[in-house]
């Protein structure tokens, strides 16, 4: 049973009942993120990320740890591209505990001057490891190109930033964006809803702040070919392009077209490229949609001297889908993404995931027989249509390796 | 949560062992053959788990694309995986699926290891050695283990080399799949929402002609050493340092005692490491982990930072596992609070469950329902810690370093 409440402050709570689990979890999502970092100061939502996390309320840092610790409650604090997130997963008897130390985070931070050069040291070494890990930093650096600004920040901040943000940066930004308006709380396992709500509530019933203002997602800038030099074993290849976005008609056209194209064992990108060729280890395509855009990843990483081979035939495989997908083949991504949604319904942290990032785009939790209906509702002649209107073209390729590799003409162009 | 689990052995010697819970909306099934790097010979180095591949390349019934396309049909979420004593193949499907998901495993089970295939694959395996290749850290663990467990088989490669595989022949992996892969050597176990009745039924038919055949392992222990190396790579931006020191195996009672001091000294978060190195931004990673193996095993501290610090960060990691004592009793109770949810969360699921299921068995030819498990942990004390480190002193560190060129 799924319900959902808003506070008086403008917090949304929604609360699902699991009674076949022992455990609960719970997802706080705060509109913010790395797009409201100062211009000059990229990474200072990161900073902030961290410094709550080091002393609230009335514990030091080391209480907070220990806190969690203390109940073996598994938790974690993240910062995104649009949001800062706090999850994590419990015996459900530990559920009100979690939560008070959830609001002191959120709601008292120390951000205590003395912890932020240790946080920087550390911001930074990611930054420089990132070079020892090809696949995610190609990942990074053609989100970079491929963004507007400021969503094409770099999910590790800027080493620059880092370096120059201090307490007042990091305070100015919890003050401005850490406020219940706009903010999900959703929790998920054995729980009682009436009880949750009076937990909520009590930690988080007197919190109070302003409407927080997001960024604009703006124009696409232009697809385009890029290559980063690397004396790497393998050759990175990353491609994305434009598709549906999540509110719009056809997301499900979308989404099953990609997972023929790119799933894991039986999609086309992993038969032809791994399975008939052998030309990677990994290969795949990924659909990701928010309210402002839709984007088609892929990606192949191969030895130098079969990058061509494999860029040529990733590319071949992109653009031949439309009219080609057969109804053995829709069926399957169809029997995929059901199945992956039954079987989310057994992880509480799956579940309050899920109803925290419905909320987070439409407002409300759509129930599985909704999200069925639309999945059922895709034909072999829709999935045409999506693929007429997002031919995955105009497109941007990033190569990072020994070479660059020749791309087609007529497929870079202006953005949409 | 007390929940039965049903153990068969067949007559050709397949262990099954089944947990069924009608609470789960999916079940996981998998087989365990209690095979890996370890039991090569240095020409088979990386065989083992370029065989856990070829199992998905086809059957005497079915093609690779056919194995491909039904895995998508029955929605499964399916994998496999092969470490230094293990190969496991695995899967999660909705319960409507279970059945037919058994008879796919179970067919690829028995695989064709056709010639053409082969020669495809091979091409794959030697792209993922190129993938780690490019992970500083991995090189790392791979040659400490190497040169740390000495001629012991605890020290083979799971990858192999591009050597060894390039060299090795599709009727070598026949023989290595006929010296191993015997039904005695395999468990069949499932986990969540399905038909015991029907599970057993199903196994004795599918699995019931495999031909048994005696399997045997080198389970000694490794010899202790104290020995210092360096590696050096180009274009490195960070440096990484392994520590490696006797421990306890999968079989020692020593184990619990260690795991939970591995936990109190070099957890993720909230550990002395965590807090003398990660907290202080000394460094990005720091840990220590109780690595228990088949007969044998090791304590291993990881540290990684920016090259210039790497001393300074290893001089406080071995300075914390000097004084493996120098904790509280609060320290031991949330380490213990730590572990016994772990546990719980992780034994929710199907998959968390079939593989403390099949692996377990695999180390100790037993089956111990979660609360045995978490009972044991919750009775650990300092005297158990104590005992344990009096076994495994902690004293005999060799230290490997990565470092630029």
């Amino acid at each position: 049973m799924i319900t959902t409440h808003t506070l008086a402050n403008g917090l949304s709570v929604i609360v699902e009942e699991m009674p076949h689990v022992e455990s609960a979890s719970y997802d706080l999502l705060i509109p913010g993120g790395l797009v409201c970092d100062p211009e000059d100061k990229v990474g200072a939502g990161l900073i902030l990320g961290e410094m709550i996390g080091r002393g609230a309320g009335p514990l030091s840092s080391r209480q907070l740890s220990e806190a969690f610790d203390d109940l073996g409650i598994r938790h974690g604090e993240g910062v995104g591209s649009d949001r800062y997130a706090f999850s994590g997963s419990l015996v459900s008897d530990s559920l009100p505990r979690a939560l008070e130390l959830v609001s002191y985070m959120v709601r008292e931070p120390h951000l205590a001057e003395d912890e932020i050069p240790n946080i920087q040291s550390v911001l930074l070494q990611d930054i420089d490891s990132l070079s020892d890990n090809p696949a995610r930093r190609s990942m990074v650096e053609l989100s970079k190109r491929y963004y507007p600004a400021p969503y094409n920040r770099p999910s590790l901040g800027d080493a620059e930033g880092i370096k120059g943000t201090n307490r007042a940066t990091v305070h100015g930004l919890w003050q401005k964006l850490f406020s219940p308006r706009r903010a999900i709380l959703s929790i998920a396992g054995k729980v009682k809803t009436a009880e949750v709500l009076t937990t909520v509530e009590k930690f988080f019933g007197d919190w109070s702040g302003g409407d927080v203002q997001i960024p604009q997602f703006g124009a696409m800038p232009r697809n385009d070919y890029f290559h980063i030099d690397s004396d790497s074993s393998q050759m990175q290849i990353v491609f994305a392009s434009p598709s549906v976005r999540f509110n719009q008609e056809g997301y499900y056209d979308g989404k099953l077209a990609v997972s023929v194209l790119g799933a894991s064992m039986f999609g086309r990108l992993f038969v032809e490229v791994r399975e008939k060729r052998g030309l990677c280890y990994s290969v795949y395509a990924r659909h990701g949609s928010t309210n402002d855009y839709g984007t088609v990843t892929a990606y192949v990483g191969t030895t130098p001297e079969r990058a061509q081979e494999s860029i040529d035939v990733l590319l071949k495989e992109l653009h031949g889908l439309r009219g080609t997908v057969t109804e053995d083949e829709l069926e399957r991504a169809r029997t995929n993404l059901k199945a992956s949604l039954i079987m989310g319904e057994e992880s509480p942290g799956a579940r309050a995931g899920s109803n925290a990032q419905d909320w987070w785009l439409l407002q409300r939790v759509r129930p599985l027989s909704e999200i069925n209906a639309a999945i059922d509702k895709v034909t072999v002649s829709s999935v045409d249509t999506f693929l007429a209107s997002y031919p995955f073209k105009p497109c941007s390729i990033l190569t990072l390796g020994k070479h660059t590799l020749s791309v087609p003409t007529g497929l870079i162009g202006e953005g949409r | 949560m007390a929940i039965k689990v049903y153990k068969e052995v067949l007559t050709n010697g397949l262990t099954i062992l089944a947990e069924s819970n009608p609470a789960n909306v999916s079940a996981g099934i998998g087989f365990f053959v209690r095979t890996g790097a370890r039991d090569e010979t240095a020409r088979e180095s990386g065989v083992s788990h370029f065989l856990e591949h070829m199992l998905f390349k086809g059957t005497p019934t079915r093609s690779a694309l056919d194995i491909n396309l039904q895995l998508g049909n029955l929605g499964a979420q399916a994998n496999a995986f092969t470490s230094e004593e293990n190969t496991v193949y695995y899967a999660t499907v909705i319960p409507e699926k279970f059945k037919a998901m058994q008879e796919l495993l179970s067919d690829m089970m028995r695989p064709a290891l056709v010639p053409e295939e082969f020669s495809m694959e091979k091409k794959v395996i030697l792209e993922e050695i190129a993938l780690y290749r490019d992970r500083p850290h991995f090189y790392l663990f791979e040659n400490a283990f190497k040169d740390y467990f000495g001629g012991h088989p605890a020290g083979n490669s799971v990858l192999g080399s591009d050597e060894s595989v390039s060299a090795v022949t599709r009727d070598e992996m026949k023989a290595y799949f006929d010296r191993r892969y015997s039904p005695s050597n395999i468990v069949l176990a499932a986990s969540g929402n399905f038909s015991i009745d029907d599970f057993l039924r199903d196994a004795r038919a599918l699995c019931g002609t495999w031909t048994d055949f005696e399997v045997g392992r080198d389970v000694s222990r490794h010899e202790s050493k104290e020995v210092y190396r360096e590696f050096r790579r180009k274009n490195l931006s960070h440096s990484h340092a392994v520590l490696l020191a006797k421990g306890a195996s999968a079989q020692d009672e020593e184990r619990y005692s260690l795991s939970i001091l591995s936990n109190i000294l070099g957890d993720s978060s909230g550990s002395k490491m965590y807090w003398d190195l990660v907290d202080k931004g000394l460094a990005d990673s720091a840990s220590f982990d109780s690595d228990e193996r088949d007969g044998t095993g090791c304590l291993m501290v990881y540290v990684s930072t920016s090259p210039s610090k790497l001393d300074e960060v290893v001089k406080i990691a071995k300075a914390i596992v000097n004084r493996p004592l120098d904790f509280s009793d609060a320290d031991l109770e949330r380490a213990k609070a730590k572990i016994v949810s772990r546990i719980v969360l992780d034994g929710e699921l199907p998959m968390g469950r079939l593989m403390s299921l099949g692996l377990e068995w695999n180390y100790r030819r037993t089956t111990t329902p979660l609360s045995e498990t978490i009972a044991k942990v919750r009775s650990i004390s300092r005297n158990d810690i104590e005992r344990a480190l009096e076994k495994f002193p902690m004293t005999d560190w060799s230290e490997y370093r990565l470092l630029p060129e």
